[in-house]
Order: structure tokens, then C-alpha cells, then sequence
């Protein structure tokens, strides 16, 4: 090891000390870093100059268009919590299925899947989940590690769930990382991967885990009856057509968009972030519906011509411009409804601090890389990985142990920003290692270290908003089942990259 | 009136200012949302295309993202690796918040300044516009935002410095 990498290895030691301080991760990055660029400097390790190079990067990251879809994901998320559609799902389904034995948990985990897509933010879904069916479930007598353990699983589903947003920041880190792995291996027309890929490799994985949810959830409630009962039809329930009404009220709406949004993407009419524009503007009528159910045909009339649009789009600008018109008279009064209400002022502030947070780590973790790489690290890290007795299984078996540890003091998106692009164009230049499955394992990977006990971050999330009645104790011994079914579902994954690789596969034919 | 007084109300200062440009950025938000639905209702319905608006849109989200950090700052919306920060008392929290303010965030955003000004003012020298032709002309001017994202942040730590040392005093 040369000085340099020494002084690479000291800086990622202090960045850790520095975090637990906890001052924001950001900006203790990128001021930890600087200190050591200066000390590079001083010993002739490193050259400052190479921070030069900062301006034209965070420039980069302004000007790159996959990462729009950000904003317009966590602005779609927001206005749908804010509109408390989520709730009013949460309520239908559990009076619908909340008969049958187990049926409760099975609505939690199907509307959470649901909530997880639509929010994409696992502090969101937590708080949700656990402030609305928490209560429910115990009020009906459910075991509480059941209980506490369904609603932590199935929260961080929006950790992997597509179109969530750690899948858009990874598959713009990885597509960066493939590039570089392959120029470096003299590639000078390298294949691309796109955040397409990775929601389509995603998919399948994150339907079979709910799908084991689901299998667990019902197996308990039949072998173990107490934990998880039928609860007694309630009698002011609406039944029949009534509640058919009701049920497609609130589901078919919010459901038609998650799956537009998704639909779209994976049928590869639209990008991610064009999708994103839908979902988001979707979300601002679901809203304004939601704000006034008396009133709200100009909503549906607005809707309608939307749709309409394309199948009428062939007849040319004459039978599409009065659509048009029509939507954007009803956007204004779904605006309108939003703005007056309080909502859209909440769900902008509220949605911008969020995104800026994401960019400052990315800024932050941006110097962080340029000073790791002008001390040498990244060959150090190439050097430890390439040399590992076990080949490339066991790069990956390394570097899923090291996030997996990360993730119990960092959130998924600082770990992507910090150790993806150092690791990834080591792995990705090995021999037989598909980037869509690595990204979707790295996905699958720190979604299970977010809810394994004693750090995983939604469990403190879900502390933060359970009733008293469950314990500390119950949050851990209830989600061990789901964290055991995830760790199944990674070593299938291992064996099975196909899982991932598939659908992508079949829908753009990488 | 006394020194702390005065400290604390330059402090008032910059959240009211980092706190307006905050509230006003967030509404480019909704035009994001906005925009980028029309770009998707032209290329779709109607089979045009345009750079201008796309572009449009990146502007806003990096203006966006970068001057409303200072904002988010002041409200405690950048993530903390909180496993100790939670629990510690506020003078403990108020020391960590004087010591990362003072050598971590000015220093950092003083070295993205200087490194930022000669690469924004080459921008300017040019008049640098976009590489597409039918882009907009005014990339100098996104690439200053940097500088004023520096700036906001710096004033803000700035803000959080005097705070934290008010905690410290009092205590």
C-alpha cells in the first residue's frame, strides 16, 4: 500500500467517526474529504488541483435527465400521502378482506405494496402503515410481533418496489459504473443500462417477495389461529353494491396510476421521468377529487380527455387540441382545489426539502469520490476485490456484507452515492456479472438490512409511531420471520439471476 | 443592545432570507410537474418535441435542489446519522452542530466557491449557451447558481454557528 492509499483508508475511517457525530451526512462528505485533499497536499499524495474537477461534476449531476424523475416521483408520493387517499384505501381494504382468517394482514401487505410504489420512501409508508393498521390489527386482537412485523416488512417494500426512487439513483450510478467498467476493459462502444432495466429487473423480485409475505401471513393465521383472527363483520359496513362502489372509489383511481406509470415505463412507451410527469399530475386530480367528492366532474371531464387523447391522436392536432384545452381547464381547477385547500403549499415545501436533501449527499458524496480516487483508493479497492481467494462470488458476497452493515447507520441513498461508484466498476468489469442483476441484489440487499434488528431504519421509524402496547421486543421478534423470507429470496436471487434478468431481457431485449 | 443580541437577530436575518428563497423555489416544483406533463401531452398527442422546455426543466430542478438546500438546512431536513445525535442533550447537539458548521460546511462550500469561480466566470466570458441548437442561451447563468448555492449555504452555517454557540452560552 502505498502512502496515499494509506491516507485513503485513514479518510474512510474518519468519514465513519465523523458520522456518528451526526451532523448532516452531506456535508460532513464533503468536509471531511477537503481536510484530507489538504493533507494530501501537504504530504504530496494527492494533488488539490483535482478538486477542479467539482464545479463540472455537480454541473453534471444539474444537468442530467434521468435524475428529473426524482423530484417529480417524490412530488407524485407526497400529494398522494398529503390527499390521504392512502387512508381511505387502508380503511376499504381492511373492511373488505378483515373477515376472513387473516385476512387483515393480507390487506396490510397488499395496500402497503400499493403505498410502497406509489410513495417510494420508507419513512412515509412506515409512518403511514403504522399509524392507520398498527391500531387495527391490535384492536382486533392480532399478535403483536405479527402485527409489528407485517406492517416493518412491507413499509420497506418501498425501498425496491418499482418505480421507487432508490431504484432511479441506483440505476443511474450503475449505468455510470458499466460505462466505466467497460471503457476500462477497451470497450469503446460499451452497452448502456438504463433505470428501465432495473424497475423491470426489479419487478419480479419485489412480487415474489410481497408473494411470500402474503404465503407467510396466511400459513401463521391458519396454524397459529389466536395471532391472526378473523375480526367480526361490522355491522355499519356498507356491503354489496355499496361497498363494490366504495371499493372502486378508492382503489381503482390510485391503482390505475401506479400502474400507468409503471405500465408505461415498462412497455417502454415512455422514460422514467416522463412517467414520473404523469404520476405526478395524476396525483394533483386524485387530489382535487379527493378535496371535494361532491364536485368532481370537472376533475373526470379532464381525465377523460386525457385518455382520450391517445386513441384520438392518429385524427392529427384538430381532434386533439380541443382535449388538450379541456385538460388543461381542469388542471387548473384541480390546482385551484389544491391551493386553496393548504395542500399544494405543504406538498411543494414539503417535497423540495426532500429532493434537496438527496442532491446535497450526492453533492457532498461527489468530492467525497474525487478526493478517495485522487488518493488512489479506487485501485485499492480494485486490488482487494480482484484478489479475493473465491473470484468474483466472492467480490459480491464482500461488498453485499460491507452495504448490507452500512445500511444499519446510513440510508440506502448515501450508500449508493459513496460506495456504488467505487465498487461497481470493479464488479461489473469481472467476468459474468450482469449490472441489472447487481443492481437489483444491491437493491434486494439493503432493503433487508432496513429492517433487521437492532439498527434497521425502519424499525426506529416504526417505534417512532406504534402505540405503547408494542414493545421493542415485538418489532424485533416480528419482523425476524420477514427478514428470514428476504434472505431466502437473496440466496435464490444468487442462483437464479434470471429472476432479475428476464423480464428486462424480454421487454428491451438487452 | 448587547453582542449576542445582535448575533442572534443577523441569525434572524438569514433564516428570513435563505427562508424566502426557499419558499420560492419550492413552487418550481409544481412547474416542474407542469412542464414536463405538457413536454410528454406534445410528444405524445401531438408529435412535437421541445428542447427549450426540457431544458427549461432542468433549470428549474437544479436552481431548485441547489437554493432551497440552505432552506432545508434551517429546517432539519438534511439526513443525520442520528444513532447517538437522537439521544444527546442539547448542548451536546449544540457543540456538534457549532463543530460541523465551522469545519465541515464552510470550509467545504469555501472550497466549492473558489473552485466554481473560474469555472463559472470562463461561462461568462463566452456567454456559454446550450450545445443544441434550438437550446436555451443562458447556461452561464445556471452555472452561477452554484456560487449562490455556496453563498445561501455558507450564510446558513453561518446562522447555525451562532445558534449553536447561543445554545452553548446559555447552558
Amino acid at each position: 500500500m502505498t502512502g496515499a492509499e494509506t491516507l485513503s483508508v485513514v479518510m474512510v475511517a474518519a468519514v465513519c467517526l465523523a458520522l456518528m457525530a451526526g451532523y448532516p451526512v452531506a456535508l460532513t462528505l464533503g468536509g471531511v474529504a477537503l481536510a484530507f485533499a489538504v493533507l494530501g497536499e501537504l504530504t504530496g499524495s494527492m494533488s488539490m488541483a483535482l478538486i477542479g474537477a467539482l464545479p463540472q461534476r455537480i454541473f453534471g449531476v444539474m444537468t442530467n435527465e434521468t435524475l428529473l424523475a426524482i423530484p417529480l416521483f417524490v412530488f407524485m408520493g407526497v400529494m398522494l400521502e398529503r390527499s390521504r387517499i392512502a387512508e381511505d384505501l387502508l380503511e376499504t381494504m381492511g373492511r373488505l378482506f378483515g373477515s376472513l382468517r387473516g385476512g387483515l394482514g393480507v390487506s396490510v401487505a397488499i395496500v402497503g405494496t400499493l403505498l410502497a410504489a406509489s410513495k417510494g420512501v420508507v419513512g412515509a409508508t412506515t409512518v403511514t402503515l403504522g399509524l392507520i393498521m398498527l391500531p387495527t390489527m391490535l384492536r382486533h386482537a392480532y399478535d403483536p410481533r405479527l402485527a409489528a412485523g407485517t406492517v416493518a416488512a412491507t413499509a420497506t417494500l418501498a425501498q425496491i418496489f418499482p418505480p421507487a426512487i432508490v431504484l432511479v439513483l441506483l440505476g443511474d450510478q450503475i449505468s455510470n459504473a458499466y460505462q466505466a467498467a467497460q471503457l476500462a476493459q477497451g470497450n469503446f462502444a460499451p452497452s448502456s443500462v438504463s433505470v428501465a432495466d432495473l424497475f423491470a429487473g426489479a419487478v419480479v423480485p419485489a412480487f415474489m417477495l410481497v408473494g411470500l409475505y402474503i404465503v407467510y401471513l396466511i400459513a401463521t393465521a391458519f396454524l397459529r389461529p389466536k395471532a391472526a383472527p378473523a375480526i367480526p363483520a361490522d355491522p355499519d359496513a356498507p356491503r354489496g353494491v355499496a361497498m363494490a362502489r366504495r371499493l372502486g372509489e378508492v382503489l381503482v383511481a390510485p391503482v390505475a396510476l401506479i400502474l400507468a406509470v409503471l405500465g408505461s415505463i415498462l412497455g417502454g412507451l415512455a422514460t422514467p421521468t416522463e412517467a414520473a410527469s404523469v404520476g405526478a399530475f395524476g396525483a394533483i386530480l386524485l387530489a382535487a377529487r379527493r378535496i371535494a367528492p361532491a364536485r368532481t366532474w370537472p376533475i373526470d371531464l379532464g381525465i377523460l380527455a386525457l385518455l382520450a387523447i391517445l386513441p384520438l391522436r392518429q385524427l392529427g392536432p384538430s381532434a386533439v387540441l380541443p382535449l388538450i384545452a379541456v385538460a388543461v381547464l381542469s388542471a387548473a381547477i384541480a390546482l385551484l382545489r389544491v391551493y386553496r385547500d393548504g395542500t399544494l403549499v405543504q406538498v411543494t415545501a414539503k417535497s423540495t426539502q426532500f429532493v434537496s436533501m438527496i442532491f446535497l449527499i450526492l453533492i457532498g458524496a461527489t468530492m467525497f469520490s474525487l478526493v478517495f480516487r485522487g488518493l488512489g483508493g479506487d485501485d485499492l479497492v480494485h486490488r482487494a476485490l480482484s484478489n479475493l481467494p473465491g473470484g468474483a462470488a466472492a467480490a459480491i458476497v464482500v461488498v453485499m456484507l460491507a452495504m448490507f452493515l452500512l445500511g444499519f447507520i446510513m440510508d440506502a441513498f448515501e450508500i449508493i452515492f459513496v460506495v456504488v461508484p467505487i465498487v461497481a466498476p470493479v464488479l461489473l468489469r469481472m467476468e459474468g456479472i450482469d449490472p441489472v442483476w447487481l443492481g437489483v441484489l444491491m437493491a434486494v440487499n439493503l432493503q433487508t438490512s432496513y429492517m433487521t434488528p437492532p439498527f434497521g431504519p425502519t424499525l426506529f421509524f416504526l417505534r417512532g409511531v406504534a402505540p405503547p402496547e408494542i414493545t421493542t421486543r415485538h418489532l424485533y421478534a416480528g419482523v425476524v420471520p420477514f427478514v428470514a423470507i428476504q434472505v431466502a429470496m437473496l440466496i435464490v436471487l444468487w442462483f437464479v439471476p434470471g429472476l432479475a434478468t428476464a423480464l428486462p431481457h424480454a421487454l428491451y431485449g438487452r | 443592545m448587547s453582542l449576542p443580541d445582535e448575533l442572534t437577530r443577523i441569525a434572524d436575518h438569514i433564516d428570513r432570507l435563505t427562508g424566502a428563497v426557499g419558499r420560492a423555489v419550492a413552487w418550481l416544483a409544481v412547474a416542474i410537474v407542469l412542464v414536463q406533463f405538457a413536454v410528454v401531452l406534445m410528444r405524445y398527442g401531438l408529435g412535437i418535441g421541445s428542447i427549450w422546455m426540457q431544458e427549461s426543466i432542468l433549470y428549474a430542478h437544479a436552481v431548485l435542489f441547489l437554493l432551497a438546500a440552505a432552506w432545508t438546512l434551517a429546517n432539519d431536513g438534511h439526513a443525520r446519522i442520528d444513532i447517538l445525535y437522537a439521544g444527546a442533550s442539547p448542548r451536546t447537539k449544540a457543540l456538534v452542530d457549532l463543530c460541523g458548521s465551522l469545519l465541515l460546511l464552510l470550509p467545504f462550500m469555501a472550497a466549492l466557491a473558489w473552485y466554481a469561480w473560474p469555472y463559472v466566470a470562463r461561462s461568462w466570458a463566452i456567454l456559454e449557451r446550450s450545445q443544441e441548437v434550438s437550446g436555451l442561451p443562458f447556461v452561464y447563468l445556471l452555472k452561477s447558481v452554484l456560487l449562490l448555492f455556496a453563498l445561501l449555504m455558507a450564510l446558513q452555517g453561518i446562522a447555525q454557528t451562532i445558534r449553536a454557540w447561543a445554545v452553548l452560552r446559555r447552558s
